[in-house]
């Protein structure tokens, strides 16, 4: 039985949470379903060579967007086990020095519920607060790092905002103390150039579906040179070298590669084209609104994320509104009669209204300006209603 | 939550809300009452006029919230229509919800439109001191009159 098919709106403004698998990768992927079946670990026939090959080609494509050698590439089923297997293995590896982990306040929950879980096994956690643009501080960052600090984890992009972090001057400061550096670069890769060896960051966490690859593969870059023997989460097979137990997902990794490789020829140009469509979304609702609130860095900032809130009005509400023609994301759901503002805003210094009043707008490889400015009517639009309506623009407090 | 879970009745409401709207504070024969507060984020405001046959005639709200409170004041506004006050009171959050479909968590949002209900009613009969209006104004289906105060 086939899943129901839901209508779908038309216009797809959410390429933070997922993006579409590009055409072109997905042709990559097709005969490694069903003819280059083989599984990369048997060593033993070519149906196992024919696969290996094809792993290994997309870890040298995988290696060459991020800066680094195919051998620092560790496949994983994605983000969120690559940052498993970066926090919680390189603990278990540096027992004998120490359990501080340092983070900061606007990570992602697969960052931040990692480090609790920790913390409630042993370690202590230093959650370090950002500036009100939304980028860590470095001088306080660097005050937070102690001599029994094994490992620090701040993301290259966040994933709400779109705010780009000084990963480069962080990992620094780690290096200078030794303390290992992780990155959870997801939200980043296949959107801004990235160097790990440049950013000199030991650690990075990657996922295929954030840049139009599949969903179910991640990676993990493993800096060689800082003879990190992380512990294994997974094991039973040896695979990745031992660091990641498990047969290979081959169709799902040469997506990765080959999205990769596409991200890797044509990022640059993508990102201006991209950035000058959000500004295009920002310069309309403004001249439509007046006073819209973009929250965090516009200047360090993916050049696909638009976040803002608009006074006086739900954005989940707003969210209904469009559901039918636009697909963009609220910063919180309301699912009873109170309810928790976003951690990142809250982090930001913001008023929980400003949280709730929150917009995600995550551009992509096929977004037009005609839709932009198609969008940009509707909300312009449904948010002088919503605020007509809302009693907070009333002039009254409750 | 997705717009997905709704149903369409609440996709409706929320982009064409029926009787969204505000008299202004000290409007005669308006009663005003509210539920919820911005820093809960949802906060839902709701107005009724009462008419000389002691029945609504006319309400509005305005909410900041979901798309679940704005349906659900949308829809309580529409029903007080016509009520008296012991109807009004007697509107219950099932009634919002089960018309609106509303499950889970999002039932609070028909609770505080039929508390913002009881409020505003409250607040006509203080505003008018009529808290004891009439035969089967301002009393309980049991016969016993109401409180007055603010819920």
């Amino acid at each position: 039985m086939t899943p129901p098919v839901v209508a779908m709106p038309s216009i797809y403004l959410d390429h933070h949470a997922t993006t579409p698998v590009d055409p072109r990768v997905l042709q990559q992927m097709l005969p490694y379903f069903n003819q280059v079946f083989g599984n990369a670990s048997s060593r033993q026939h070519a149906f196992g060579w024919k696969a290996d090959e094809a792993v290994e080609h997309a870890r040298q494509q995988v290696a060459q967007l991020i800066g680094a050698r195919a051998k620092e590439i560790v496949f994983t089923s994605g983000a969120t086990e690559a940052n498993m297997l970066a926090i919680r293995g390189a603990v278990a590896a540096r027992r004998g020095h120490g359990g501080h982990l340092v983070t900061v306040t606007t990570e992602h929950k697969a960052v931040l519920d990692v480090c609790a879980s920790l913390e409630r096994e042993g370690c202590t956690v230093t959650r370090v607060p950002v500036q009100r643009d939304g980028r860590a501080d470095v001088a306080r960052f660097a005050a937070a790092l102690r001599p029994d600090t094994v490992l620090a984890s701040v993301m290259t992009a966040n994933n709400e905002i779109g705010v780009l972090q000084p990963v480069a001057a962080l990992a620094h400061e780690c290096r200078a103390r030794g303390v290992w550096f992780h990155t959870d670069a997801v939200q980043a890769a296949g959107h801004v150039p990235l160097d790990v060896a440049a950013l000199d960051v030991d650690l990075a966490s990657f996922s295929a579906h954030k840049l139009y690859g599949p969903k179910g593969v991640g990676a993990l870059y493993v800096r060689r040179a800082s003879k990190i023997e992380l512990e294994p989460q997974m094991v039973g097979g040896g695979q990745e070298r031992g660091l990641r137990a498990g047969t290979l997902n081959v169709p799902g990794i040469v997506g990765f590669g080959a999205a990769a490789a596409i991200a890797h020829a044509e990022m640059a140009a993508e990102a201006v084209r991209v950035a000058a469509l959000r500004d295009r979304l920002l310069d309309r609702l403004r001249a439509g609104l007046g006073a819209v609130t973009v929250n965090g860095s516009l200047t360090h900032r993916l050049p696909h994320n638009l976040h803002v809130s608009f006074d006086g009005v739900d954005g989940e509400a707003l969210m209904t509104c469009l559901a039918d023609d636009v697909a963009v994301s609220s910063g919180s759901a309301c699912a009873s009669g109170s309810r928790e503002p976003s951690h990142v805003m809250t982090a930001l210094g913001r008023a929980p209204a400003d949280s709730w009043g929150a917009v995600r707008f995550g551009l992509g490889r096929g977004t037009t300006a005609d839709e932009i400015d198609w969008v940009a009517t509707r909300v312009c639009e449904h948010v002088t209603r919503l605020r007509a309506m809302s009693p907070v623009t009333a002039g009254t407090r409750a | 939550m997705s717009s997905a879970v709704y149903s369409a009745a609440v996709r409706e409401r929320c982009r064409e809300p029926r009787r969204a709207g505000a008299w202004p504070d000290g409007e005669p024969g308006v009663g005003t009452g509210s539920a919820g507060s911005l820093d809960a984020g949802v906060w839902t405001r709701l107005q009724v006029r009462v008419g000389a046959d002691g029945r609504i005639d006319d309400a509005r709200f305005k909410v900041f919230g979901c798309s679940a409170a704005i349906a659900s004041a949308s829809f309580a506004a529409d029903a007080l229509i016509g009520a008296t006050l012991a109807e009004a009171r007697a509107l219950a959050p099932e009634d919002v919800a089960v018309a609106l479909g509303l499950s889970g968590g999002k039932q609070a949002m028909a609770a505080l439109a039929t508390e913002a209900a009881c409020n505003a009613v409250d607040d006509w009969e203080r505003r008018t001191g009529t808290a004891d209006w009439g035969p089967g104004i301002g009393h309980s289906a049991d016969g016993q009159a109401l409180s007055g105060g603010t819920r």
